[in-house]
């Protein structure tokens, strides 16, 4: 095969130029150094990555170098990182960026991640990777600035947005790119809108092979690539998931997306030791929970909301505070109170005031005088947090709280004060996203959410790569309560605490059921019985069961890149 | 490149340009830029035209430029200069441009009162870049003697044993060429062409293959569209420039060197 030789003749004008005119000649030294440059920014092999040479201070794990070198070699730069969580999908974007830049192609970077994770973006690229990045807090940063961390939520909004879409980008990476899978959201439309020559989508979700979400996210890599969205949805019906029949979108996707999966990287992770703790109400506990309970055959007000009951089942299992709370808030916001409704809350409200003691709290204080090491609580309510934060205190033990709705700075000094000077982090569940904090290898989870997925993303904040210890989860659960059905039930007949990270999401994600809250709204809420809860939770308990199975048998058929099963 | 090299890269690039080095530590150096520096790096174009024309002093700017963050003084206000960089990179490119042509003579240690004579030697390094969706670079160094056309792969690597000036040393002549330096650069330019075609191309064949492969996807994507949308052109467009393999041969620097008749042999043997 002939290719085409190009041979660039500008330098031999000019140098017949110097020869006639005498010069002007340049420096010895600088011709050596310019040919010492030349040896350092060559590129020797097709294949193979540069980055790695130039950076002294990171070991990257080898399935960290595979995703780099796919992305650069294979994909172009246009790809959706999907790897489960806690492999690093952060340090194999740092890599791509990293190569980029060596090779001269990446100059200008956005680099959009949740709120929580903009200033641990930054201060890892500059400290792994040597790349200036700038967490992004004032409004010239977007023009000044080569790389730039942002949240997603600052940058679509003015005056920023127009700064924004007037950048030549070179590359944009976009974290928790999940949220991007509908291009009927505004966040699509900023994204799609930006100029990019090079982007990475990074998720851990994996694409649950939908074809619209797979047209969608394509379509951010790769515009046209897909054709019209009328055309490909005629072709391919929109909610089908007939993906893994067609040749053509499998190799698309293929094209276009890497997903590890922890049990390929062939990592030795840290143990899990999940330990479940049955605890006994104290006397006026008991009481308080079984009032709230009774509520349901009363026939009254507030059954025809079984939500209610439920919550306040719950809430009892976690602390009185969580139950006054919502009850308070339920005599505030009825319209016109009846004399009989506003009976039945202070009678309740006696009950919780009657609570002295919280067996759950007392059993969390023995627990961590006897880790004598860092813990993370986590509880579902604000009203338990901060009657914990309290309660240690009185008991001579520092916490810090953590919520969802802090701002930025506000969570990275938490996080700082937590490993720094407190023994213990109180987090709500909305804090569960977005933070590390590896440094930590003990949780308690005070009262259990009753979503799997949520559990798994609370044990994710340590049990990560960099962990170097085993993992201590400790449940608690009280007797003869709902809490103690779920956590029985639910999660270990499916032995969700042996699991890692990351599979479940795939199980889940498989089982086209719905929503797993409403299933156990329904299971709790609406049973007349006992044992009809007992049979629709089997029912349940054993669909999920069916999904572990599917995929199991996948795996074992699979073959090569299994960024489809 | 690790950072302690880029170090010591920057202080002999400044060095070379006859920057006054003002501070320098580990992990940062400070430096007073000459003129020409200033225009090459800081992209003012403005105030130099406009000193130019109003004649007022001129005032180059320091820069000071971190290595390594941790070892800097903490208060230190600097640009961090990192491997990928684009301040590296545009040092990288000032080099290469300062130092593009250049002419220098063999500093021989001969006997006083003899006359000896310099050979004309064209000098050429070159970079082969082979492209394609992905890019393989090879360098060259290859020198012709003006006299009698012998060839010399690895011109630049026996250079660096000899002792080279700027200047004509005493006691020594030139010998005028005999194949110009426009028909030099052919012969480099043919020798380097032949060696090419004789390489094995299967890389580009591979790439063409992996083209084929992406356009008949795309192909897919569009068949049952009666008139193609323009983005099917952008498209396929975009998918020649990723794959189509090509090879571009440009030059890195190179000039004339007058060496002694036997300045490759002695550097063998010695």
């Amino acid at each position: 095969m002939t290719v085409q030789i190009n041979f660039d003749s500008t330098w031999q004008n000019e140098f017949l130029h110097r020869i006639e005119e005498d010069g002007p000649w340049g420096s010895w030294e600088l011709y050596k150094l310019a040919l010492e440059v030349e040896n350092h920014t060559i590129i020797p092999e097709f294949e193979g990555l540069q980055a790695p040479k130039h950076l002294s201070s990171l070991v990257p794990l080898p399935h960290q170098l595979e995703v780099a070198k796919q992305v650069v070699e294979n994909m172009n730069g246009k790809a959706i990182l999907a790897d489960e969580v806690g492999l690093g999908k952060t340090i194999e974007a740092g890599l791509i960026l990293k190569e980029y830049m060596i090779r001269g192609l990446v100059k200008k970077v956005l680099i959009l991640v949740p709120a929580s994770l903009v200033t641990q973006w930054a201060i890892e690229l500059n400290s792994k990777f040597f790349i200036p990045a700038i967490a992004q807090r004032k409004s010239y940063v977007w023009e000044q600035c080569d790389v730039v961390v942002s949240s997603i939520d600052t940058a679509k909004r003015n005056p920023h947005k127009d700064i924004i879409y007037n950048q030549d980008y070179d590359l944009v990476i976009i974290d928790e790119a999940h949220k991007l899978k509908n291009n009927k959201t505004k966040n699509y439309e900023f994204v799609q809108n930006l100029k990019k020559k090079f982007c990475l989508l990074l998720t851990a979700t994996p694409i649950q092979n939908r074809i619209s979400e797979i047209f969608n996210l394509v379509s951010l890599l790769k515009p046209g690539h897909l054709g019209n969205e009328a055309d490909f949805y005629q072709k391919y019906q929109k909610d089908s998931r007939s993906l893994d029949d067609n040749e053509y979108l499998k190799e698309l996707v293929n094209k276009v997306m890497i997903r590890n999966r922890r049990a390929d990287t062939g990592i030795e992770w840290t143990k899990r030791n999940v330990e479940t703790l049955p605890i006994e109400f104290s006397k006026e506990e008991r009481e308080l929970y079984e009032a709230v309970t009774n509520l349901r055959g009363d026939g009254s007000w507030i059954s025809s909301s079984q939500f209610s009951v439920m919550t306040l089942q719950r809430e009892a299992c976690s602390s009185r505070e969580a139950v006054f709370f919502t009850l308070r808030n339920m005599l505030q916001k009825k319209e016109e109170p009846t004399k009989e409704f506003q009976e039945q809350i202070q009678s309740l409200i006696m009950k919780v005031e009657a609570v002295q003691r919280n067996a759950k709290a007392e059993k969390a204080l023995e627990l961590i005088q006897q880790i004598n090491d860092k813990v993370i609580i986590f509880t579902e309510y604000r009203a338990t947090q901060m009657y914990l934060q309290w309660f240690l205190k009185q008991h001579g033990i520092t916490s810090v709280p953590f919520r969802g709705g802090f701002k930025r700075g506000k969570k990275d000094w938490m996080r700082e004060l937590f490993q720094k000077n407190a023994q213990v982090l109180i987090a709500t569940e909305a804090g569960g996203e977005g933070i590390n904090l590896q440094f930590c290898n003990h949780i308690i989870n005070f009262d259990l959410p009753w979503n799997p997925m949520r559990l798994e993303q609370r044990i994710g904040r340590i049990h990560r790569l960099g962990q170097e210890k085993d993992v201590n989860i400790y449940n608690f659960a009280i007797k003869d309560t709902v809490e103690e059905h779920v956590l029985k039930l639910l999660y270990e007949k499916i032995h969700l605490f042996e699991k890692v990270i990351g599979d479940l999401d795939d199980i889940l994600t498989k089982l086209d059921f719905g929503n797993i809250d409403d299933h156990l709204i329904d299971i709790f809420g609406r049973s007349s019985s006992e044992g009809e809860m007992r049979i629709k939770m089997d029912n349940l308990t054993s669909m999920i069961q069916f999904a572990e199975e599917m995929k199991a048998g996948e795996v074992n058929a699979a073959t090569g890149n299994s960024a489809l099963s | 490149m690790q950072q302690q090299e880029i170090q010591h890269f920057l202080e002999r690039y400044f060095h070379a340009n006859n920057c006054e080095m003002i501070e320098s530590g580990t992990g940062y150096l400070t430096v007073q830029l000459t003129i020409e520096l200033d225009k090459q790096l800081m992209n003012r174009p403005f105030y130099w035209h406009y000193l130019e024309k109003t004649g007022g002093i001129p005032n180059p700017m320091q820069l000071t430029m971190i290595t390594n963050p941790e070892a800097a003084p903490k208060t230190l206000k600097g640009e961090t200069i990192h491997f990928g960089s684009p301040r590296l990179h545009q040092i990288f490119e000032s080099t290469k441009k300062l130092a593009g042509y250049i002419r220098l003579y063999e500093k021989h240690q001969n006997t006083f009162g003899q006359q000896t004579p310099l050979r004309p030697w064209l000098g050429m390094n070159v970079r082969i870049s082979y492209q394609c969706d992905r890019k393989r670079d090879v360098f060259r160094s290859i020198g012709l003697q003006l006299i009698n056309g012998q060839m010399v792969d690895g011109f630049h690597g026996k250079l660096l044993e000899l002792e080279l000036t700027p200047k004509i040393p005493d006691y020594s002549f030139t010998l005028s060429p005999l194949i110009m330096p426009k028909s030099g650069m052919i012969r480099i330019q043919h020798f380097l062409q032949n060696e090419i075609e004789k390489e094995d191309h299967t890389w580009a064949e591979e790439a063409t293959t992996r083209w084929q492969k992406d356009l008949n996807l795309l192909e897919h994507f569009y068949e049952e569209m009666e008139e193609k949308e323009e983005s099917y052109e952008i498209e396929k467009i975009a998918l020649k420039e990723q794959y189509e393999p090509r090879i571009n041969i440009s030059i890195i620097n190179g000039g004339l060197f007058y060496l002694t008749e036997d300045a490759f042999q002695r550097s063998i043997g010695s």
